[in-house]
């Protein structure tokens, strides 16, 4: 049985937050939610966390109400991230397991365990505010999991990491579910969704534009990309004139190309053998997911990221 | 729902135990103790000081009797207030050379005295004291007496029944209830702890409610609030901030007031060993036990107004928008504090007595009652019972504000948007 978020709506005052979202998890599965910000990705995982009601709609696991399900049953790890600065780690981490019900001992052990896979064994009773931003980040993920939750949310998990702790969190992430944990979490960073997960929702103002396993989005989208390479390389604008394909990108030496629904991909492989070109690569591809995205959204979920930044630093002094 | 606990007991203890380890924790805690001590043994020092200075006058007349009558009758007078003041009263030939030593500050004043043309004594007196001057007074009520006697003798009184005539009346006070009433004395100390209890109380309410208002707004403001409301729901977080916050406001509290009480206890036996006679410890004169009951009230109004100072703190985004959000409270806890200034003078009035069980007043007006008047026992129930009603509807109040209010960032706290909270379930 899996999550299965039903219909949702928030309204905050005359903001539509979420606009009758659905999408379902499967369990044990690694689940990206994308959407560019403000799309509604924080709200909704803050729905299926109870700490906000949805105005209408539900939200189930393994068929029961989250509302009915004990708070342990999740992990979470806010976008903004927030400990007790003046508190020793190890104190820290204690006290959220025991809210959690975790008996000290069992605590203590796990964050033992945690800290020596996460390489910061020496920070275990330094004060959290003496740790880097990043290291304080893995110290809230530990907080996040410690009472072994079946589903874990996090929001925006790789925001802010270096690409060592990047591929650190990663490895936490396979960990967790090859242990048979859900896992659910949002970014922008679409690499990262096509080497962690089988599923998606992308979210756009409020509303689940497209969900499900990656393939199927991808597939979804009733076209491919090819990917060609001749050793003439005489520009290729021979291929334009071919039906159904555009010329979406001139690369260093070969030339990717969108095959509309309905053309067969193959065909531009025969029209180039019978031009006489000789070709040296071929390839059939799925869409990436950024085009994806674009095509679902209108524009890529990174650059409405940087908008969104410089948006927000127009009010501060530079 | 979950139940309250343990996770009550767990945000307790983290918040009891983080809020005492703190350096201003202990350093206010110790510069309030030693106020505590140091209050009550203010007068002592104040009179160990003063204590050693002899007042020294100089009598001068043409007249010799006149001299030494004064200088004996002065002397007498005097001596007999029990102010604790020394007096040094000197008959002096030359007055010129007493009126340099006066100029020097040798002598405190010369007094010279002088029978006028229809008999009637006539004093002067050389002193740099001002008018407002303590001893100079009780020379002055002394010449008075002294002249007044002199009358008598000079109407033919004989000098020994005029020394009856001075002598105090009895004068008994019989209360229409014996029970009521205290005798007078008592009656003031028991005023003066009352007026302590109320500005103590008031104190710890708005102080300890302050800290566990600003300390949710920290939580909000650092980030860790997520994190808490995933774990915990908001009546644990709630019921928790309030203990462990108000357990450690109490035990400063709890500090200073042994402190103070120590002090008190202590005030005897200094100014015996220092000053070689009693102290002025009236607070005995009052039975203590008597505001056992009052303790309840005392942790239940703090509870009561804690518990909403935590709901309030709830809004507010910044450290700086606590006072705001809280005001509120302040505003009720004035109106209970003034009511008890005023009731101080009327404890027996009808209003005293129905704010006396009105929670958010009882633990001001409470210890008035208790200390000027008498309470029946059906309105320590009536006032028990109203105040752990008013608590469990705090809470809930408060947890409502409190769910919705932790998510807000950013915005101004207004009123409605806090009345929408409670009225909404998120």
């Amino acid at each position: 049985m899996s999550l299965v978020v039903d219909s949702v709506s928030k309204r905050f005052g005359p903001v539509l937050a979420l606009d009758a979202t659905s999408f379902s998890v499967e369990p044990g599965h690694i689940f990206g939610l994308l959407g560019a910000n403000g799309a509604g990705k924080t709200t909704c995982m803050r729905i299926v966390l109870d700490i906000l009601r949805p105005d209408s709609g539900s939200i189930s696991w393994q068929g029961r109400a989250n509302t009915d399900l004990p708070r342990r049953t999740w992990g979470y790890l806010p976008e903004e991230r927030g400990l007790y600065l003046r508190m020793p780690v190890i104190e820290v981490l204690r006290f959220f397991a025991a809210l959690y019900g975790v008996p000290a001992a069992q605590a203590t052990a796990e964050v033992g365990e945690w800290l020596e896979r996460f390489r910061i064994p020496h920070y275990r009773d330094r004060r959290v505010e003496e740790l880097s931003k990043g290291n304080q980040q893995k110290i809230q993920f530990i907080a996040a999991i410690l009472h072994d939750p079946e589903v874990l949310i996090m929001d925006e998990p790789f925001s802010g990491l270096d690409p060592v702790n990047v591929q650190l969190l990663k490895e936490a992430f396979l960990e967790m579910r090859d242990r048979g944990k859900t896992l659910i979490f949002s970014t922008h960073q679409m690499e990262t969704v096509e080497e962690l997960c089988e599923s998606i929702a992308i979210v756009d103002a409020g509303r689940v534009v497209v969900s499900g396993t990656v393939r199927d989005v991808k597939r979804a989208m009733g076209r491919q990309v090819v990917r060609l390479a001749t050793e003439e390389a005489d520009g290729g604008d021979w291929v334009e004139q071919l039906p159904g394909v555009t010329l979406i990108r001139r690369g260093e030496d070969y030339l990717e190309l969108q095959v509309r629904d309905g053309a067969d991909p193959r065909s531009i492989l025969a029209a180039a053998i019978a031009r006489g070109e000789r070709v040296t690569r071929f390839e059939i591809a799925d869409p990436s997911l950024e085009e994806v995205f674009i095509e679902h959204v209108g524009r890529p979920a990174a650059v409405e990221e940087e908008r969104h930044l410089a948006g927000s630093g127009r009010g501060v002094d530079r | 729902m979950s139940g309250l606990f343990p996770n009550a007991w767990t945000v307790a203890r983290r918040e009891y135990r983080q809020r005492v380890q703190t350096r201003t924790f202990l350093i206010v805690t110790a510069v309030l103790a030693l106020v505590g001590v140091g209050i009550p043994l203010l007068p002592v020092a104040v009179r160990l000081i003063a204590g050693d200075e002899t007042t020294a006058v100089a009598i001068h007349s043409t007249d010799p009797v006149v001299q030494s009558q004064t200088v004996v009758a002065l002397g007498a007078i005097l001596h007999g207030d029990s102010d604790g003041t020394r007096w040094e009263i000197t008959a002096v030939g030359d007055a010129a050379a007493a009126d340099v030593r006066v100029r020097d500050g040798d002598l405190d004043g010369l007094l010279t005295v002088s029978r006028a043309g229809d008999g009637e004594l006539a004093f002067d007196m050389l002193t740099e004291a001002g008018p407002s001057s303590q001893w100079l007074f009780a020379v002055r009520q002394a010449t008075t007496q002294l002249s007044i006697g002199d009358r008598l003798v000079r109407a033919g009184i004989d000098p020994t029944a005029a020394g009856g005539i001075f002598a105090p009346t009895p004068f008994e006070v019989t209360p229409v209830d014996p029970d009521a009433k205290s005798p007078e004395e008592t009656y003031g100390a028991a005023y003066m702890m009352a007026m302590i209890m109320v500005v103590l109380t008031f104190m710890a309410v708005l102080t300890y409610g302050q800290w566990v208002a600003g300390s949710v707004a920290e939580e909000k403001s650092s980030r860790v609030m997520e994190l808490l409301i995933t774990a915990a729901t908001p009546r644990q977080l709630l019921s928790g901030k309030v203990l462990g916050t108000g357990a450690a406001g109490l035990t400063q509290y709890a500090v200073v007031v042994a402190a103070a009480a120590g002090g008190f206890a202590l005030e005897g036996l200094v100014a015996e060993r220092v000053l070689g006679d009693g102290g002025s410890a009236s607070l005995e004169s009052v039975n203590l036990w008597v505001l056992a009951p009052f303790g309840v009230f005392f942790v239940g109004g703090f509870l009561l107004y804690a518990t909403l100072y935590a709901g309030l703190g709830s809004m507010a985004s910044r450290q700086e928008d606590v006072q705001m959000a809280t005001g509120p409270m302040l505003m009720v806890g004035m109106v209970g504090y003034f009511a008890a200034f005023i009731g101080l003078n009327t404890p027996e009035a009808q209003w005293v007595q129905v704010a006396s069980l009105i929670p958010f007043f009882s633990p001001y007006v409470l210890p008035i009652r208790m200390l000027l008047a008498s309470i029946e026992p059906w309105e320590w129930l009536v006032a028990g019972g109203l105040m752990v009603a008013f608590l469990f509807g705090a809470l809930w109040v408060a947890a409502r504000i409190y769910s919705a209010g932790v998510l807000l960032y950013g915005q101004r706290v207004n009123f409605r948007a806090m009345w929408r909270a409670v009225r909404v379930n998120r």
